[in-house]
Protein backbone atom coordinates (compact mmCIF):
# COMPACT_ATOMS: atom_id res chain seq x y z
CA UNK A 1 0.00 0.00 0.00
CA UNK A 2 1.13 3.56 -0.77
CA UNK A 3 0.10 6.54 0.55
CA UNK A 4 -0.95 8.29 -2.95
CA UNK A 5 -3.52 5.31 -2.63
CA UNK A 6 -4.88 6.43 0.55
CA UNK A 7 -5.34 10.31 -0.31
CA UNK A 8 -8.24 11.42 -2.85
CA UNK A 9 -7.12 14.28 -5.62
CA UNK A 10 -7.76 17.87 -3.97
CA UNK A 11 -11.43 18.86 -4.56
CA UNK A 12 -12.93 22.47 -3.91
CA UNK A 13 -16.59 21.04 -2.99
CA UNK A 14 -17.40 17.36 -2.47
CA UNK A 15 -20.21 16.31 -5.10
CA UNK A 16 -23.62 16.72 -3.16
CA UNK A 17 -21.93 18.54 -0.38
CA UNK A 18 -21.71 15.85 1.95
CA UNK A 19 -18.50 13.88 1.95
CA UNK A 20 -18.26 10.61 1.46
CA UNK A 21 -17.94 9.48 5.05
CA UNK A 22 -20.68 11.34 5.82
CA UNK A 23 -22.88 9.80 2.91
CA UNK A 24 -21.41 6.00 3.91
CA UNK A 25 -22.70 6.49 7.31
CA UNK A 26 -26.58 7.97 6.40
CA UNK A 27 -26.62 5.01 3.64
CA UNK A 28 -26.00 2.36 6.10
CA UNK A 29 -28.58 3.96 8.66
CA UNK A 30 -30.83 4.25 5.79
CA UNK A 31 -30.70 1.13 4.90
CA UNK A 32 -31.51 0.01 8.30
CA UNK A 33 -33.95 2.06 8.39
CA UNK A 34 -35.81 0.29 5.52
CA UNK A 35 -35.00 -3.08 7.09
CA UNK A 36 -36.96 -1.65 10.35
CA UNK A 37 -39.97 0.57 9.07
CA UNK A 38 -40.82 3.33 11.54
CA UNK A 39 -38.03 2.61 13.93
CA UNK A 40 -35.89 5.61 14.82
CA UNK A 41 -32.17 4.69 13.71
CA UNK A 42 -29.48 7.24 15.04
CA UNK A 43 -27.01 9.07 12.72
CA UNK A 44 -24.66 11.14 13.02
CA UNK A 45 -26.01 14.54 11.25
CA UNK A 46 -22.98 16.52 9.76
CA UNK A 47 -23.19 20.14 9.45
CA UNK A 48 -24.92 21.65 6.63
CA UNK A 49 -25.14 25.36 6.03
CA UNK A 50 -28.00 25.56 7.42
CA UNK A 51 -29.61 26.22 11.13
CA UNK A 52 -30.65 22.75 12.82
CA UNK A 53 -34.16 22.58 13.32
CA UNK A 54 -34.80 23.85 9.33
CA UNK A 55 -35.03 20.89 7.32
CA UNK A 56 -31.43 19.83 8.13
CA UNK A 57 -32.59 15.77 8.44
CA UNK A 58 -34.25 16.26 5.46
CA UNK A 59 -32.06 17.87 3.44
CA UNK A 60 -28.80 15.40 4.59
CA UNK A 61 -31.11 12.12 2.72
CA UNK A 62 -31.36 14.58 0.09
CA UNK A 63 -28.40 14.88 -0.72
CA UNK A 64 -27.02 11.25 0.10
CA UNK A 65 -29.92 10.24 -2.89
CA UNK A 66 -28.45 13.24 -5.43
CA UNK A 67 -27.05 12.61 -8.58
CA UNK A 68 -26.80 14.70 -11.33
CA UNK A 69 -29.94 13.48 -13.48
CA UNK A 70 -32.24 13.51 -10.22
CA UNK A 71 -35.13 16.15 -10.40
CA UNK A 72 -35.96 17.69 -6.94
CA UNK A 73 -39.05 19.13 -5.54
CA UNK A 74 -39.14 21.10 -2.35
CA UNK A 75 -42.53 22.64 -0.73
CA UNK A 76 -42.73 24.17 2.89
CA UNK A 77 -46.43 23.63 3.92
CA UNK A 78 -47.22 22.42 0.10
CA UNK A 79 -45.94 25.57 -1.19
CA UNK A 80 -43.00 25.29 -3.51
CA UNK A 81 -42.05 28.78 -3.52
CA UNK A 82 -42.01 30.08 0.11
CA UNK A 83 -37.98 30.92 1.08
CA UNK A 84 -37.49 27.77 3.17
CA UNK A 85 -37.95 25.49 0.19
CA UNK A 86 -36.95 28.00 -2.15
CA UNK A 87 -33.28 28.53 -0.63
CA UNK A 88 -33.37 24.64 0.31
CA UNK A 89 -33.80 23.85 -4.09
CA UNK A 90 -31.39 26.28 -5.01
CA UNK A 91 -29.07 24.83 -2.65
CA UNK A 92 -29.68 21.14 -3.70
CA UNK A 93 -29.28 22.14 -7.70
CA UNK A 94 -26.18 24.13 -6.76
CA UNK A 95 -24.36 21.41 -5.13
CA UNK A 96 -25.07 18.71 -6.97
CA UNK A 97 -26.91 19.88 -10.67
CA UNK A 98 -29.78 18.39 -10.59
CA UNK A 99 -32.86 19.76 -12.14
CA UNK A 100 -35.11 22.05 -9.85
CA UNK A 101 -39.02 21.05 -10.49
CA UNK A 102 -42.08 22.49 -8.47
CA UNK A 103 -44.18 19.29 -10.51
CA UNK A 104 -44.89 16.36 -8.22
CA UNK A 105 -45.44 14.29 -11.09
CA UNK A 106 -41.80 15.38 -12.90
CA UNK A 107 -39.67 14.81 -9.06
CA UNK A 108 -37.89 11.88 -8.25
CA UNK A 109 -36.77 13.30 -5.23
CA UNK A 110 -39.70 15.45 -2.98
CA UNK A 111 -38.11 16.93 0.09
CA UNK A 112 -41.21 18.39 2.45
CA UNK A 113 -42.01 20.15 5.26
CA UNK A 114 -45.48 18.96 6.78
CA UNK A 115 -47.46 18.21 3.77
CA UNK A 116 -47.14 15.05 1.43
CA UNK A 117 -48.22 16.45 -2.32
CA UNK A 118 -52.18 15.32 -3.09
CA UNK A 119 -50.64 13.96 -6.68
CA UNK A 120 -50.35 10.08 -6.02
CA UNK A 121 -46.50 9.49 -5.89
CA UNK A 122 -45.34 6.45 -7.93
CA UNK A 123 -42.83 3.62 -7.14
CA UNK A 124 -39.83 5.22 -8.47
CA UNK A 125 -40.24 8.75 -6.81
CA UNK A 126 -38.52 8.90 -3.09
CA UNK A 127 -40.59 11.47 -0.25
CA UNK A 128 -38.18 12.99 2.35
CA UNK A 129 -39.71 14.96 5.00
CA UNK A 130 -38.08 16.92 7.82
CA UNK A 131 -38.82 16.39 11.31
CA UNK A 132 -38.93 18.41 14.14
CA UNK A 133 -39.78 16.11 17.06
CA UNK A 134 -39.46 11.78 15.74
CA UNK A 135 -40.22 10.44 18.98
CA UNK A 136 -44.35 9.96 19.48
CA UNK A 137 -43.24 9.57 22.88
CA UNK A 138 -42.10 11.90 23.92
CA UNK A 139 -45.15 13.90 25.62
CA UNK A 140 -45.56 11.25 27.87
CA UNK A 141 -41.91 10.44 28.49
CA UNK A 142 -39.21 13.15 27.94
CA UNK A 143 -36.47 10.31 29.04
CA UNK A 144 -35.79 8.78 26.04
CA UNK A 145 -33.89 6.03 27.29
CA UNK A 146 -37.07 4.76 28.77
CA UNK A 147 -38.97 5.65 25.90
CA UNK A 148 -36.14 3.77 23.75
CA UNK A 149 -37.10 0.67 26.13
CA UNK A 150 -40.95 1.85 25.23
CA UNK A 151 -40.61 0.99 21.94
CA UNK A 152 -38.74 -1.90 22.19
CA UNK A 153 -41.36 -3.61 24.51
CA UNK A 154 -43.81 -1.87 22.14
CA UNK A 155 -45.92 0.02 25.11
CA UNK A 156 -47.76 2.21 23.60
CA UNK A 157 -50.53 2.63 25.77
CA UNK A 158 -50.12 5.94 26.70
CA UNK A 159 -50.60 7.24 23.57
CA UNK A 160 -54.13 5.76 23.39
CA UNK A 161 -54.06 7.66 26.80
CA UNK A 162 -53.62 11.17 25.33
CA UNK A 163 -55.94 10.18 22.44
CA UNK A 164 -58.64 9.38 25.22
CA UNK A 165 -57.86 12.49 27.60
CA UNK A 166 -58.89 14.51 24.36
CA UNK A 167 -61.91 13.13 23.64
CA UNK A 168 -62.82 13.38 26.91
CA UNK A 169 -62.19 17.08 27.29
CA UNK A 170 -63.21 18.03 23.70
CA UNK A 171 -65.19 15.23 22.24
CA UNK A 172 -63.37 14.54 19.68
CA UNK A 173 -59.33 13.71 19.10
CA UNK A 174 -57.52 17.21 18.84
CA UNK A 175 -53.97 16.02 17.45
CA UNK A 176 -53.91 18.14 14.40
CA UNK A 177 -50.67 17.01 12.91
CA UNK A 178 -48.07 14.10 13.38
CA UNK A 179 -50.67 11.72 14.23
CA UNK A 180 -49.08 8.92 15.89
CA UNK A 181 -49.45 5.90 13.89
CA UNK A 182 -48.20 2.43 13.94
CA UNK A 183 -46.03 1.17 11.39
CA UNK A 184 -45.80 -2.24 9.94
CA UNK A 185 -48.19 -3.40 13.38
CA UNK A 186 -44.74 -3.27 15.13
CA UNK A 187 -42.86 0.86 16.00
CA UNK A 188 -45.10 4.06 16.84
CA UNK A 189 -44.04 6.89 14.51
CA UNK A 190 -44.56 10.08 14.59
CA UNK A 191 -45.25 11.15 10.39
CA UNK A 192 -43.79 14.36 10.68
CA UNK A 193 -46.24 17.41 11.35
CA UNK A 194 -48.13 16.68 8.71
CA UNK A 195 -52.01 16.90 8.63
CA UNK A 196 -54.14 14.45 9.23
CA UNK A 197 -55.64 14.51 5.72
CA UNK A 198 -51.72 13.25 4.59
CA UNK A 199 -51.38 10.15 7.16
CA UNK A 200 -53.64 7.40 4.80
CA UNK A 201 -51.30 8.93 2.11
CA UNK A 202 -48.36 7.41 3.91
CA UNK A 203 -50.51 3.62 3.67
CA UNK A 204 -49.37 0.81 1.57
CA UNK A 205 -48.05 3.62 -0.74
CA UNK A 206 -46.03 3.03 -4.08
CA UNK A 207 -43.33 5.36 -3.04
CA UNK A 208 -40.49 5.21 -0.37
CA UNK A 209 -40.33 7.50 2.52
CA UNK A 210 -37.76 8.88 4.43
CA UNK A 211 -38.46 10.80 7.61
CA UNK A 212 -35.01 12.02 8.95
CA UNK A 213 -34.62 15.08 12.03
CA UNK A 214 -31.31 16.61 12.12
CA UNK A 215 -31.46 18.26 15.24
CA UNK A 216 -32.86 15.36 17.01
CA UNK A 217 -30.40 12.68 14.83
CA UNK A 218 -32.60 9.89 13.92
CA UNK A 219 -34.39 8.87 11.01
CA UNK A 220 -36.68 6.20 10.11
CA UNK A 221 -38.36 5.45 6.73
CA UNK A 222 -41.65 3.93 5.65
CA UNK A 223 -40.93 1.57 2.93
CA UNK A 224 -43.60 1.15 -0.33
CA UNK A 225 -46.52 -1.29 0.32
CA UNK A 226 -46.32 -0.82 4.62
CA UNK A 227 -49.38 -0.79 6.68
CA UNK A 228 -49.13 2.40 8.30
CA UNK A 229 -52.41 2.75 10.62
CA UNK A 230 -52.67 6.10 12.88
CA UNK A 231 -53.78 4.94 16.80
CA UNK A 232 -57.57 4.72 16.79
CA UNK A 233 -60.28 3.53 19.01
CA UNK A 234 -62.56 0.65 17.35
CA UNK A 235 -65.74 2.70 18.20
CA UNK A 236 -64.26 6.21 17.36
CA UNK A 237 -62.89 6.11 13.78
CA UNK A 238 -59.62 8.04 12.11
CA UNK A 239 -61.17 11.51 10.63
CA UNK A 240 -59.43 13.72 8.56
CA UNK A 241 -59.62 17.12 8.31
CA UNK A 242 -63.53 18.35 7.57
CA UNK A 243 -61.97 20.54 3.89
CA UNK A 244 -63.93 17.54 1.41
CA UNK A 245 -66.43 20.49 0.96
CA UNK A 246 -64.59 23.35 0.46
CA UNK A 247 -63.35 25.46 -2.28
CA UNK A 248 -60.10 26.80 -3.60
CA UNK A 249 -60.95 30.70 -4.02
CA UNK A 250 -57.98 30.83 -6.72
CA UNK A 251 -58.10 27.60 -8.61
CA UNK A 252 -61.95 26.61 -8.57
CA UNK A 253 -60.55 22.96 -7.11
CA UNK A 254 -62.66 21.07 -4.25
CA UNK A 255 -61.34 18.40 -2.42
CA UNK A 256 -58.01 18.88 -1.46
CA UNK A 257 -56.91 20.12 1.64
CA UNK A 258 -56.90 23.85 1.95
CA UNK A 259 -55.47 26.95 3.72
CA UNK A 260 -58.25 29.34 5.64
CA UNK A 261 -57.33 32.67 4.57
CA UNK A 262 -59.08 35.19 7.12
CA UNK A 263 -61.06 38.13 5.49
CA UNK A 264 -61.48 41.50 6.79
CA UNK A 265 -65.39 41.02 7.74
CA UNK A 266 -64.22 38.20 9.73
CA UNK A 267 -65.25 35.76 7.18
CA UNK A 268 -62.81 33.39 5.49
CA UNK A 269 -61.40 32.01 2.04
CA UNK A 270 -60.09 29.14 1.38
CA UNK A 271 -56.93 28.09 -0.84
CA UNK A 272 -55.48 24.92 -1.74
CA UNK A 273 -52.12 24.34 0.32
CA UNK A 274 -50.32 22.09 -2.73
CA UNK A 275 -50.15 25.20 -4.59
CA UNK A 276 -48.55 23.53 -7.54
CA UNK A 277 -51.74 21.94 -7.74
CA UNK A 278 -53.81 24.73 -7.84
CA UNK A 279 -50.76 26.74 -10.60
CA UNK A 280 -51.71 23.46 -12.95
CA UNK A 281 -55.93 23.68 -12.13
CA UNK A 282 -55.32 27.59 -13.05
CA UNK A 283 -53.13 26.85 -16.18
CA UNK A 284 -55.38 24.23 -17.73
CA UNK A 285 -58.19 26.42 -17.00
CA UNK A 286 -56.49 29.42 -18.92
CA UNK A 287 -56.39 26.49 -22.25
CA UNK A 288 -52.62 25.55 -21.83
CA UNK A 289 -51.74 21.47 -22.16
CA UNK A 290 -50.56 20.87 -18.05
CA UNK A 291 -51.79 17.63 -16.80
CA UNK A 292 -52.87 16.74 -13.39
CA UNK A 293 -51.45 13.76 -11.87
CA UNK A 294 -54.05 10.97 -10.67
CA UNK A 295 -54.80 12.13 -7.21
CA UNK A 296 -54.45 10.65 -3.69
CA UNK A 297 -58.00 12.40 -2.46
CA UNK A 298 -61.22 11.58 -5.37
CA UNK A 299 -64.09 13.93 -5.05
CA UNK A 300 -62.48 14.89 -1.15
CA UNK A 301 -62.51 11.29 -0.30
CA UNK A 302 -59.31 8.48 0.35
CA UNK A 303 -60.15 5.28 -1.85
CA UNK A 304 -60.50 2.34 0.46
CA UNK B 1 -19.62 30.31 2.11
CA UNK B 2 -19.67 30.91 -1.56
CA UNK B 3 -20.88 28.23 -3.70
CA UNK B 4 -18.75 27.31 -6.93
CA UNK B 5 -20.45 28.49 -10.04
CA UNK B 6 -19.72 26.13 -12.37
CA UNK B 7 -21.89 22.63 -12.11
CA UNK B 8 -20.43 20.27 -10.19
CA UNK B 9 -19.68 16.94 -11.88
CA UNK B 10 -19.23 13.65 -9.22
CA UNK B 11 -16.54 11.56 -9.98
CA UNK B 12 -16.12 7.83 -10.93
CA UNK B 13 -16.23 6.81 -7.30
CA UNK B 14 -18.88 9.16 -6.61
CA UNK B 15 -21.20 7.75 -9.37
CA UNK B 16 -20.83 4.26 -8.72
CA UNK B 17 -20.99 4.27 -4.72
CA UNK B 18 -24.50 6.54 -5.78
CA UNK B 19 -26.06 4.20 -8.13
CA UNK B 20 -24.51 1.17 -5.92
CA UNK B 21 -26.59 2.74 -2.95
CA UNK B 22 -29.79 3.35 -5.09
CA UNK B 23 -29.32 -0.57 -6.18
CA UNK B 24 -29.08 -1.70 -2.27
CA UNK B 25 -31.89 1.44 -1.29
CA UNK B 26 -34.62 0.03 -3.94
CA UNK B 27 -33.95 -4.33 -3.36
CA UNK B 28 -34.35 -3.55 0.24
CA UNK B 29 -37.38 -1.18 -0.08
CA UNK B 30 -38.90 -4.33 -2.54
CA UNK B 31 -37.53 -7.64 -1.28
CA UNK B 32 -37.38 -10.08 -3.81
CA UNK B 33 -37.03 -7.72 -6.81
CA UNK B 34 -33.86 -7.89 -8.53
CA UNK B 35 -31.67 -4.47 -8.81
CA UNK B 36 -28.71 -4.35 -11.07
CA UNK B 37 -25.35 -3.14 -9.85
CA UNK B 38 -23.00 -0.93 -11.10
CA UNK B 39 -20.12 -3.22 -11.37
CA UNK B 40 -20.22 -7.22 -10.35
CA UNK B 41 -19.14 -8.88 -7.38
CA UNK B 42 -19.43 -7.95 -3.10
CA UNK B 43 -16.63 -5.22 -3.21
CA UNK B 44 -18.59 -2.27 -5.20
CA UNK B 45 -21.14 -2.88 -1.72
CA UNK B 46 -18.43 -2.70 0.73
CA UNK B 47 -17.06 0.35 -1.26
CA UNK B 48 -20.37 2.06 -0.93
CA UNK B 49 -21.04 1.59 2.75
CA UNK B 50 -17.71 0.61 4.90
CA UNK B 51 -15.10 2.83 6.22
CA UNK B 52 -13.50 3.18 9.13
CA UNK B 53 -16.15 3.10 11.33
CA UNK B 54 -17.22 -0.55 10.69
CA UNK B 55 -16.34 -4.07 11.88
CA UNK B 56 -16.34 -6.39 8.63
CA UNK B 57 -16.48 -10.48 8.73
CA UNK B 58 -15.16 -11.74 5.36
CA UNK B 59 -15.07 -15.14 3.66
CA UNK B 60 -12.94 -14.33 0.94
CA UNK B 61 -9.12 -13.62 1.69
CA UNK B 62 -8.58 -11.53 -1.32
CA UNK B 63 -12.12 -9.50 -0.83
CA UNK B 64 -10.53 -9.17 2.57
CA UNK B 65 -7.62 -7.42 1.11
CA UNK B 66 -10.06 -5.23 -1.17
CA UNK B 67 -12.47 -4.18 2.13
CA UNK B 68 -9.16 -3.31 4.21
CA UNK B 69 -8.16 -0.56 1.80
CA UNK B 70 -11.10 1.18 3.07
CA UNK B 71 -10.64 1.42 6.70
CA UNK B 72 -12.95 -1.40 8.30
CA UNK B 73 -11.57 -3.68 11.00
CA UNK B 74 -11.35 -7.22 10.12
CA UNK B 75 -13.32 -9.05 13.32
CA UNK B 76 -14.84 -12.47 14.37
CA UNK B 77 -18.24 -13.12 13.05
CA UNK B 78 -20.18 -12.60 16.37
CA UNK B 79 -18.94 -8.62 16.16
CA UNK B 80 -19.08 -7.66 12.59
CA UNK B 81 -22.19 -5.07 11.50
CA UNK B 82 -21.03 -6.10 8.26
CA UNK B 83 -20.54 -10.00 7.09
CA UNK B 84 -19.40 -11.06 3.53
CA UNK B 85 -19.92 -14.64 3.27
CA UNK B 86 -21.04 -17.87 1.36
CA UNK B 87 -24.21 -19.58 2.16
CA UNK B 88 -23.45 -22.71 0.53
CA UNK B 89 -22.62 -24.99 3.82
CA UNK B 90 -21.30 -23.81 7.34
CA UNK B 91 -24.68 -22.29 7.88
CA UNK B 92 -23.98 -23.44 11.68
CA UNK B 93 -21.95 -20.05 12.26
CA UNK B 94 -25.26 -17.93 11.27
CA UNK B 95 -26.07 -18.35 14.82
CA UNK B 96 -23.55 -16.19 15.85
CA UNK B 97 -24.27 -13.40 13.95
CA UNK B 98 -25.08 -9.82 15.26
CA UNK B 99 -28.99 -9.28 15.27
CA UNK B 100 -29.06 -6.62 17.78
CA UNK B 101 -31.72 -6.42 20.42
CA UNK B 102 -35.83 -5.04 20.37
CA UNK B 103 -33.86 -2.03 22.39
CA UNK B 104 -30.96 -1.48 19.69
CA UNK B 105 -32.34 -2.96 16.09
CA UNK B 106 -29.68 -0.66 14.19
CA UNK B 107 -27.14 -2.98 15.67
CA UNK B 108 -28.51 -6.41 13.58
CA UNK B 109 -25.65 -7.12 10.81
CA UNK B 110 -26.23 -6.17 7.21
CA UNK B 111 -25.42 -9.90 5.83
CA UNK B 112 -24.23 -10.29 1.61
CA UNK B 113 -23.57 -13.65 0.03
CA UNK B 114 -23.75 -14.98 -3.38
CA UNK B 115 -26.62 -16.33 -4.52
CA UNK B 116 -28.37 -17.48 -8.06
CA UNK B 117 -30.86 -15.83 -9.43
CA UNK B 118 -34.05 -17.80 -10.54
CA UNK B 119 -33.15 -21.42 -9.85
CA UNK B 120 -33.08 -23.85 -6.79
CA UNK B 121 -35.38 -23.38 -3.98
CA UNK B 122 -38.41 -21.57 -4.31
CA UNK B 123 -39.67 -19.03 -1.84
CA UNK B 124 -42.47 -16.94 -0.96
CA UNK B 125 -42.47 -13.61 0.64
CA UNK B 126 -44.60 -11.55 2.46
CA UNK B 127 -44.27 -8.18 4.23
CA UNK B 128 -43.13 -4.38 3.74
CA UNK B 129 -42.30 -4.06 0.51
CA UNK B 130 -44.49 -6.13 -1.09
CA UNK B 131 -48.56 -5.74 -2.12
CA UNK B 132 -49.38 -8.98 -1.62
CA UNK B 133 -46.85 -11.94 -2.14
CA UNK B 134 -44.17 -12.49 -4.21
CA UNK B 135 -42.47 -16.16 -5.21
CA UNK B 136 -38.67 -16.19 -6.43
CA UNK B 137 -35.78 -19.01 -6.84
CA UNK B 138 -32.81 -19.06 -4.86
CA UNK B 139 -30.09 -21.27 -5.60
CA UNK B 140 -26.62 -21.63 -3.80
CA UNK B 141 -28.18 -21.33 -0.48
CA UNK B 142 -27.45 -24.19 2.00
CA UNK B 143 -31.65 -25.60 2.48
CA UNK B 144 -31.36 -25.01 6.37
CA UNK B 145 -30.88 -21.57 5.60
CA UNK B 146 -34.23 -20.56 6.05
CA UNK B 147 -35.31 -21.98 8.86
CA UNK B 148 -31.95 -21.01 11.09
CA UNK B 149 -32.85 -16.90 9.85
CA UNK B 150 -36.15 -17.37 11.03
CA UNK B 151 -35.11 -18.98 14.32
CA UNK B 152 -32.53 -16.23 14.58
CA UNK B 153 -34.36 -13.07 13.01
CA UNK B 154 -36.66 -12.03 16.07
CA UNK B 155 -37.98 -9.01 15.09
CA UNK B 156 -37.22 -6.17 15.14
CA UNK B 157 -34.05 -8.25 15.93
CA UNK B 158 -32.30 -9.85 13.18
CA UNK B 159 -29.82 -9.59 10.08
CA UNK B 160 -30.29 -8.06 6.55
CA UNK B 161 -29.24 -9.64 3.68
CA UNK B 162 -28.55 -8.96 0.37
CA UNK B 163 -27.98 -11.72 -2.40
CA UNK B 164 -25.63 -11.17 -5.56
CA UNK B 165 -25.04 -12.79 -8.52
CA UNK B 166 -22.92 -11.04 -11.08
CA UNK B 167 -23.93 -7.57 -11.07
CA UNK B 168 -27.73 -8.04 -9.47
CA UNK B 169 -28.94 -7.96 -6.44
CA UNK B 170 -32.18 -8.84 -4.50
CA UNK B 171 -32.37 -7.83 -1.12
CA UNK B 172 -34.10 -9.70 1.89
CA UNK B 173 -34.38 -7.37 5.46
CA UNK B 174 -35.62 -9.02 8.10
CA UNK B 175 -39.08 -7.43 7.85
CA UNK B 176 -40.50 -9.58 5.72
CA UNK B 177 -41.92 -13.28 5.77
CA UNK B 178 -39.92 -16.04 3.86
CA UNK B 179 -42.01 -19.12 3.35
CA UNK B 180 -40.12 -22.06 1.55
CA UNK B 181 -42.59 -23.89 -1.03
Amino acid sequence: MTIAALTKPWQALSYGFLDASAKRELRRKMLKAIAVPGCQMPYASREVPMARGWGTGGLQVTLTLLRPSSVVKVIDQGADDSVNAASIRSFLSKVSGATETWDTTAATILQSRHRIPEERLRADQVLVLQVPNPEPLRPVEPNMSIARQMHADADYGRLWLILYEQIVRSGRVMQGAAYPSLVNGRHVMTPSPIPRWDVPKLHMAQHLTFLSAGREKRLYAVPPFTRVEPLVFSDIPYQVEDHAALTCHRSGLRGYFMNEIPQDDGSAQFELSDSHLGIKAIRQAEGSAVEIGPTWYENGKMPQ
Amino acid sequence: MSLPTSVPVPDAFETRTNATFEALMWALSRPGTVQNLPAQGMAGIAEALLDRECRVFCDDPALAVQIATFGAARVDLPLADHCFLGLGRNIDRLAHVAVGSALYPDAGATVVAEAEFGAGQRLRLTGPGIETSDEIALGGIAPEFWAMRTAVCRYPAGFDLFLICGAQVIGLPRSITIEVL
